[in-house]
């Protein structure tokens, strides 16, 4: 009981979520900061995906074999979940070195507000992608599962609080270690190939268990498989679930034992 | 609530990183130099230490206006970090009981394509305030900032002394109990200066608690009730400010 009374990690994470107001605004400003003087303003980062997911869409189920209209949903719903999975990866190492530096020596607002920052940007960015996953479904007149109402908020929540802890430690360990960042940097492409973004798990046969292997698996999984129609995978979401209280035992100890050190890494 | 300042014996040790021991290389190294026990390098967790702050025990009570004197590299900036829960103690304890304001490093929260007008309401929603808190003061600091029109334009567009006014001027926001002031008046021309002096001067009269860093020793004998002069990172000499000028002024 005393691990959670005194936990550092929780009192900061509480302290943070209450103060909910500050971080959200700022995301949302960085958010309108980041389409300033564009014409199109968020329209291009879904133009962008449209067109690199549409012509993906044309090589590789040519490649495959494939049925377009079958392989575009698939492929749209995971591409774009995969942007915004790998970019908070790519990002992690980052979140206290970065434009939170000057914050954190400047402001005793605790290191993991900025996390929280960062973190909720992303999810703004991912959420005006929705609809283009949508549009496209209904274009070739897809089938959606009724459960999406339910599991999609679940699933981004989920995504969400990995992101949160997974920046944390991650930000704090390569903020200690500057040899992360580009370590993670060089394993995400290849993460790409690896996971199932591009190809379908039955493409694999006899190997196709394999895909539970990879973490990113999961979190792809929990929220494409109901927006495109795929069965209930009981163990998506148990997998996921493991993971989050994983990287929370990480987070709650590493952070509490080093969080004050934070300051000085930056 | 009374606002109190209690730092029991605190010290703090400032490591510094080096590119040697930011590397995760110099990790491995040093665990295959252990194994193989050919070499008992015993380069420390953190590179070089400094410490920054020594063993130093204070109370400030409601009613106390601090002033901290002392040569650059002193410490005195570490200090009121350290006040504002900015650095933590290595060993010792630090009670800051209040509501605490810092103008410790200003600049920080802005934007450079921001405009002016949302750089102020920016640096102080990460102070913790309230949108409409701040609309409400949004005049006032705009008039006081003197920038008029060029509130509407970017960040990045602001000459340093400009940038420097808008710093000051989104910091006076915050209503102070326990307020922390490193000196920052170098900055802006005379007649901002000025200004800004006489505004500091009433935010310290509203404050419960004043800690205060300056060179300007005139000023702090005007303001503050006490002193302290710091050395190397000890309190070398603390009484009533008069004292303590004549102190520092021997050193």
């Amino acid at each position: 009981m005393n691990f959670f009374i005194n936990n550092i990690a929780l009192k900061d994470l509480i302290y943070t979520i209450k103060n909910y107001y500050s971080w959200s605004y700022l995301s949302y400003f960085d958010l309108k900061l980041k389409y300033r003087r564009t014409f199109l303003g968020p329209w291009w980062v879904v133009l962008g995906i449209a067109i690199s997911a549409t012509a993906m869409c044309f090589l590789w189920s040519t490649i495959f074999n494939l049925y377009w209209k079958s392989y575009l949903t698939y492929l749209f719903s995971g591409f774009i979940i995969w942007m915004w999975i790998s970019q908070l990866v790519i990002d992690a190492p980052e979140v206290f070195t970065a434009s939170a530096s000057k914050y954190i020596k400047a402001y005793p607002n605790p290191p993991i507000f900025y996390v929280f920052r960062k973190c909720f940007f992303s999810l703004l960015l991912f959420l005006h992608h929705i609809p283009l996953i949508i549009i496209v479904c209904l274009l070739v007149n897809h089938r959606i599962n009724l459960s999406v109402l339910y599991s999609l908020p679940i699933g981004l929540l989920i995504i969400f609080i990995n992101s949160i802890l997974f920046s944390t430690n991650i930000g704090m360990i390569s903020a200690r270690y500057r040899d992360f960042d580009p370590l993670i940097k060089s394993l995400m492409p290849p993460m790409l190939l690896l996971s199932p973004v591009l190809w379908k798990p039955e493409m694999l046969g006899d190997f196709a268990s394999l895909i539970y292997l990879n973490p990113f698996t999961y979190f792809i999984g929990i929220v494409r498989n109901d927006v495109i129609g795929l069965g209930f995978d009981l163990y998506i979401w148990i997998g996921a679930m493991l993971l989050t209280f994983f990287q929370l035992i990480v987070f709650l100890s590493l952070y509490s034992a080093k969080s004050k050190r934070i300051v000085f890494w930056v | 609530m009374k606002s109190e300042i209690i730092l029991n014996n605190v010290s703090l040790d400032f490591p510094i990183y080096d590119a040697k021991s930011l590397s995760i290389r110099n990790k491995v190294l040093d665990i295959g130099n252990t194994i193989s026990n050919k070499s008992k390098t015993n380069i420390s967790d953190s590179g070089t230490i400094i410490q920054a702050l020594k063993d130093i025990t204070l109370k400030f009570n409601h009613g106390d206006k601090v002033a901290i004197i002392g040569s650059n590299g002193s410490g005195k900036t570490t200090l009121l970090k350290l006040i504002a829960g900015i650095y933590h103690p290595t060993s010792g304890n630090a009670n800051i009981k209040g509501e605490l304001s810092c103008m410790l490093d200003i600049g920080f929260g802005f934007e450079q394509d921001a405009t002016g007008y949302e750089n102020i309401i920016l640096s102080n929603i990460t102070r913790g305030l309230k949108k409409d808190t701040i609309d409400k003061l949004l005049p006032e600091i705009a008039e006081f900032s003197g920038l008029g029109e060029f509130l509407n334009m970017p960040f990045r567009t602001y000459s340093s002394g400009m940038q420097a006014r808008l710093a000051f001027a989104s910091a006076i926001a915050n209503t102070p109990g326990i307020l922390l002031i490193d000196e920052f008046f170098s900055t802006g021309d005379i007649d901002f200066s000025i200004k800004s002096k006489k505004k500091v001067l009433e935010m310290m009269d509203n404050s419960s608690i004043l800690v205060f860093a300056s060179h300007d020793l005139t000023m702090l004998d005007k303001i503050c009730n006490k002193a302290i002069c710091m050395k190397n990172g000890e309190i070398s000499f603390s009484g009533n400010t008069k004292d303590v000028i004549t102190y520092y002024k021997n050193l």
